[in-house]
């Protein structure tokens, strides 16, 4: 095991200088491609082009603005995937109930204390980069997935019971991750709504006004540009992947007192 | 200044790649597990490096926190040494 060891500290040690360097160069390295193919140049010109709306989608991040809007139904199939997963997951460990005092009171002081500190932080990066979505790297996924991150850390840190005690429920996250679920769908459907109404072409999953639909989502909050549908997309997919993946994490790492009914409950089908 | 960048990308892929080895070839699947997040890192920080930062940040939480999370819960409930 000596080798491993040194593997190990000399590893780490390489970490740290390279995460010190990415860190420095602040993400855009010398690495830039002097030469960008044409449809990474249509993107570039078309993501913020506020003098030809009917080709652009108001959003400062290409990236997000690919994912929400010039390729959205690609990304709703790819959420659905996931919510699949969790609604398998739950409905295969059907009939579980949460319940306190099974013992276990976390980790130790340091650890908790370390967590105290850094759990703010945590999640004001995971908001951070969900309702920044449009204007900086990053969105919803990313964004939720930090704040899911938050819950497992303080589950493992401070114990189950410790969340349970605060309300934490699969009820209400369930509650939370359809919301958000809803809150996508609606946000997909809101100007083929208002088009109906209005009398005017409109499509599924519009966010600026295109040719022959000249609806458009409201594109600016106060003097903050918005993207038009690409803010409630971020924000609403961040609400359901934190509460989904939590979700998941609960059920998981539910112990053996709490899974016993919905063990039991199996023998019913046979 | 072009090289700088290059060569912590060879760096990270080559510790990378001795980290799966180690978490394959590990006994101990906590130990595994580990070296898997030390792989997810290299890699992290090579889409850095190569600019796609949106990746990161999907990269980041989903191997580091949420994948060893599930992980090791699996362990917990089967068994923790192979072999």
């Amino acid at each position: 095991m000596k080798v491993q060891e040194v593997v190990i500290a000399v590893s780490v040690a390489a970490m740290a200088l390279l995460l010190a360097y990415a860190v420095e160069i602040g993400g855009l390295g010398p690495i830039a491609p002097h030469r960008i193919r044409d449809l990474a140049v249509a993107y570039l010109i078309n993501t913020y082009n506020p003098w030809n709306i009917t080709l652009s989608s108001l959003s400062l991040e290409a990236v997000t603005a690919i994912v929400w809007d010039y390729r959205g139904i690609d990304t709703f199939f790819e959420t659905s995937v996931l919510f699949v997963a969790i609604v398998g997951v739950t409905s295969l460990l059907r009939g579980f109930s949460e319940k306190t005092g099974l013992g276990g009171a976390g980790l130790s002081e340091i650890v908790k204390t370390s967590t105290r500190i850094l759990a703010p932080l945590i999640l004001v990066a995971g908001i951070a980069i969900a309702l920044h979505g449009h204007l900086t790297p990053g969105g919803g996924f990313q964004g939720g997935s930090f704040i899911a991150v938050l819950f497992i850390l303080l589950s493992v840190a401070f114990s189950l019971d410790y969340a349970v005690k605060l309300g934490v429920s699969s009820r209400k996250l369930l509650a939370l991750r359809s919301s958000g679920l809803i809150g996508i769908l609606a946000t997909s459907l809101a100007l083929l709504v208002a088009g109906l109404l209005l009398g005017v072409n409109s499509y599924i999953f519009q966010n600026m006004a295109r040719e022959g639909a000249p609806l458009s989502m409201p594109s600016w909050l106060l003097d903050r540009p918005t993207g038009g549908t690409l803010l409630w997309f971020n924000t609403f997919e961040a609400l359901a992947v934190a509460a989904g993946i939590s979700l998941a994490f609960l059920v998981l790492s539910l112990r053996e007192e709490e899974m016993k009914e919905a063990l039991g409950q199996g023998e019913w089908y046979e | 200044m072009e090289i700088l960048p290059l060569l912590i990308a060879a760096v990270a892929a080559v510790l990378s790649v001795i980290s799966t080895y180690l978490a394959v070839r590990a006994n101990d699947m906590l130990n595994a597990v580990i070296f898997s997040a030390l792989q997810s890192t290299a890699y992290a920080i090579m889409f850095y490096v190569f600019m796609a930062p949106d990746i990161v940040l999907v990269y980041v939480p989903v191997s580091v926190g949420i994948l060893p999370a599930v992980t090791i819960l699996l362990i917990k409930k089967t068994e923790r040494y192979e072999g």
